[in-house]
């Protein structure tokens, strides 16, 4: 039925096999947006959130998809500005998934923020002193940045290519490949550096406090640098998700062990510089604002066993496996690895997110919990759904991974 | 400086943050209106086909991108980079060098697995064949490897005469079952003339220089080994996947692939060997 858009070369699934697994996303994807609209029509009431636990599932999400979409412009950088040629392998797939963790991002965020016809708010009266507001700019920008990234995946389709004009563009915009992804790198460490930069300077919370190297808090550093090593975790994951439910090999086997081999080397430094950064909170910053650091882990929901799990666990140890080259040559140590650091930037994402907030800083509070709402989940599980379905029509339509045609009869 | 900025003030943190806004803004649309303008003057000054070739090249699978060198197994392993215009090339004439000074002689009882590749003719790797007629013109056909993938076409759409061709754009269309082939033009000219299948040619062709530009064509001793290792693209495509190489049977090529494969998707099958991304 849409062969004629399939690309020419590529063996995929019956149109009927396609729809089947598209449909119950996309019903996933409905509910999620009947959710976003009783979010936006009536208000967030119909979340759990309220003035003291204001960042909720809905932030948690933000701050791990724009983590795992590090991919999108750290493959770029190492492709492009790098010349690592053997990554122009994954490099469409990492911008998809850039796109769509980032898009994904932006739409909870406009739910959770509300007034969406507002939000050009943000631009029009910026703040300049807040971390928050580079956010939204690097952001934005670098989201415009990924569409027009995509743009010449969707050209490549069969037949986008007959028109002309598609085809001129799509050869065109080739050539600034390289300029939109020095301006993704740019921009990408400033947006992950202030995502992490916001909590470093709440000094109200600190639990999340960190001290200050040069005008920015350590944080800032340590999410540029742990997105860094989770992006191309996250490419080599899903890659080898989509060659599993397609059962095709999609790119060689040394494209995956350079992209362990980045985000082990990556997540090393992260881990050294989070312990680092552990030990000095430990050590000076909590002690300094009049709280010892282990009275936040007293409580068993959020004890050290956290700490553990995050910085050795999902850290150090898939790091090590990764910069390992024997470890790393056995697909199954490669894959546990990657998805231990995913795991482990989920964490820190959830730590930072939930548990800053969770915990009482003044004598008359007290421990917070906080469990999502039905609309909540839905809206996140939409992320998800759209998520899939995006990729999912990409990969069907378009050349998603260059190689797929020279290794389809291996 | 930022008129249209509410509550703009004149200091540092102001600045330098609209600054670097403003200046990402302005290379992220200068880069995407610069492309926008390069495409409408790539569209007045160069064929589209010539965009094209150049975009699938890069996208075919790797063997079909072997340089002719590699193929005739003077050099090891070589992907070719100029996307099959020898005529651009400089390391070819280096292999011409090379093989004139140990040339030798055919074995003329090596065939051509079967296949009629008349020796009179050159070839271009999209399985067309030129035939210069020492007049400035051209012959133009589908060469037999070619023949045997088309089989029996529903139709033949070939370029009306007055029409100029480029090398490695498009030179004409088969249509079978619905489905559409493009085979690319061997070489640079104006259509003269029309042929068919029947009569054995396809298109009469005046070259654009006094003789027709042949460098990037296959010839002489390289079309055996050519078609050799076109014939094993072949019986890797056909097999099934996950077996990997296996030996040869050592038929001939049937006369109508297509026929005698019914369930394979034709056009998407053939594309790669008529270099069509």
């Amino acid at each position: 039925m849409d062969s004629t858009l399939i690309p020419r070369g590529l063996e995929r699934a019956s149109f009927g096999k396609f729809l089947l697994w598209i449909l119950p996303w996309a019903a996933l994807f409905g509910v999620g947006l009947y959710a976003m609209y009783l979010c936006l029509a009536d208000g967030l009431y119909h979340t759990n959130m309220d003035n003291r636990f204001a960042f909720g599932l809905w932030i948690y999400l933000d701050l791990t998809v724009i983590a795992l979409g590090a991919g999108a412009f750290f493959t770029g950088f190492l492709l492009y500005i790098l010349h690592r040629r053997e990554l122009s392998a994954v490099i469409n797939s990492a911008v998809v998934l850039g796109l769509i963790c980032y898009s994904g991002a932006v739409v909870v965020l406009m739910v959770d923020v509300g007034q969406p016809l507002r939000a050009w708010f943000t631009f029009w009266h910026p703040n300049v002193h807040s971390m928050l507001t580079e956010v939204t700019f690097c952001l934005t920008c670098y989201l415009l940045v990924l569409a027009i990234e995509y743009a010449p995946i969707v050209l490549k389709n069969r037949r986008l290519r007959q028109v002309p004009r598609f085809l001129a563009f799509e050869f065109e915009l080739h050539k600034v490949m390289p300029v939109l992804a020095g301006v993704g790198t740019f921009l990408s460490f400033f947006h992950q550096g202030s995502l992490g930069g916001l909590y470093g300077v709440l000094r109200g919370r600190p639990f999340a406090f960190r001290e200050e190297l040069g005008i920015w808090p350590s944080t800032f550093f340590l999410f540029v640098v742990s997105a860094a090593a989770a992006g191309p975790s996250f490419v080599l994951l899903t890659t080898w998700l989509v060659q599993k439910i397609t059962r095709k090999q999609l790119v060689e086997n040394e494209v995956f062990m350079f992209l362990g081999k980045v985000s082990g080397i990556m997540l090393l430094v992260y881990v050294f510089l989070k312990a680092v950064d552990t030990l000095v909170w430990i050590n000076s910053t909590s002690p300094a604002a009049g709280f010892p650091a282990f009275e936040y882990y007293a409580r068993t929901s959020f004890g050290t066993w956290i700490l553990f799990t995050e910085i050795v666990l999902l850290g150090l140890v898939p790091a090590l496996i990764l910069v390992s080259g024997r470890l790393r040559a056995k697909p199954a140590w490669l894959f546990s690895a990657a998805l231990m650091t995913c795991l482990g930037i989920m964490l820190n994402r959830f730590v930072m997110t939930i548990q800053t907030l969770a915990l009482p800083t003044l004598p008359f509070d007290e421990f917070l919990s906080y469990a999502p709402s039905w609309e909540e989940v839905a809206t996140f599980l939409a992320v998800l759904a759209y998520g899939v379905l995006i990729y999912s029509l990409t990969f069907r339509y378009t050349v998603l991974f260059p190689q797929e045609r020279d290794l389809l009869k291996h | 400086m930022f008129p249209w900025v509410y509550g703009f003030k004149w200091s540092a943190g102001h600045l330098i943050f609209l600054s670097v806004f403003f200046s990402v803004l302005g290379t992220v649309s200068g880069s995407v209106v610069t492309a926008a303008f390069r495409s409408a003057k790539d569209l007045r000054q160069r064929t589209a086909d010539a965009m094209r070739w150049e975009m699938e090249f890069e996208e075919l699978p790797r063997k079909a991108r072997s340089c002719r060198h590699e193929i005739t197994g003077e050099v090891r392993h070589r992907t070719c980079d100029h996307e099959f215009d020898c005529r651009t090339c400089s390391v070819h004439p280096t292999f011409l060098a090379q093989a004139a000074a140990t040339s030798r002689p055919e074995d003329p009882a090596a065939g051509t697995f079967g296949l009629a590749m008349p020796t009179d003719r050159l070839y271009h790797r999209g399985h067309a064949w030129v035939k210069p007629e020492g007049d400035g013109t051209c012959t133009i056909g589908l060469d037999d490897f070619g023949a045997r993938l088309v089989g029996t076409p529903d139709a033949v759409e070939l370029p009306l005469p007055g029409t100029h061709l480029n090398a490695n754009g498009t030179g004409w269309h088969f249509v079978r079952g619905g489905e559409r082939l493009r085979i690319l033009s061997p070489v640079d000219g104006e259509v003269l003339k029309q042929g068919s299948m029947d009569q054995g040619w396809l298109l009469r062709v005046r070259a654009d220089d006094s003789e027709p530009a042949t460098r990037h064509l296959l010839r002489g001793g390289e079309v055996r080994p050519w078609i050799m290792h076109e014939l094993e693209r072949l019986e890797f495509s056909l097999g099934s996947s996950g077996v990997g190489a296996t030996l040869a049977d050592g038929g001939e090529m049937v006369s109508d692939l297509r026929a005698a494969y019914p369930g394979v998707a034709w056009e998407s099958f053939c594309s790669p060997f008529f270099l069509e991304g």
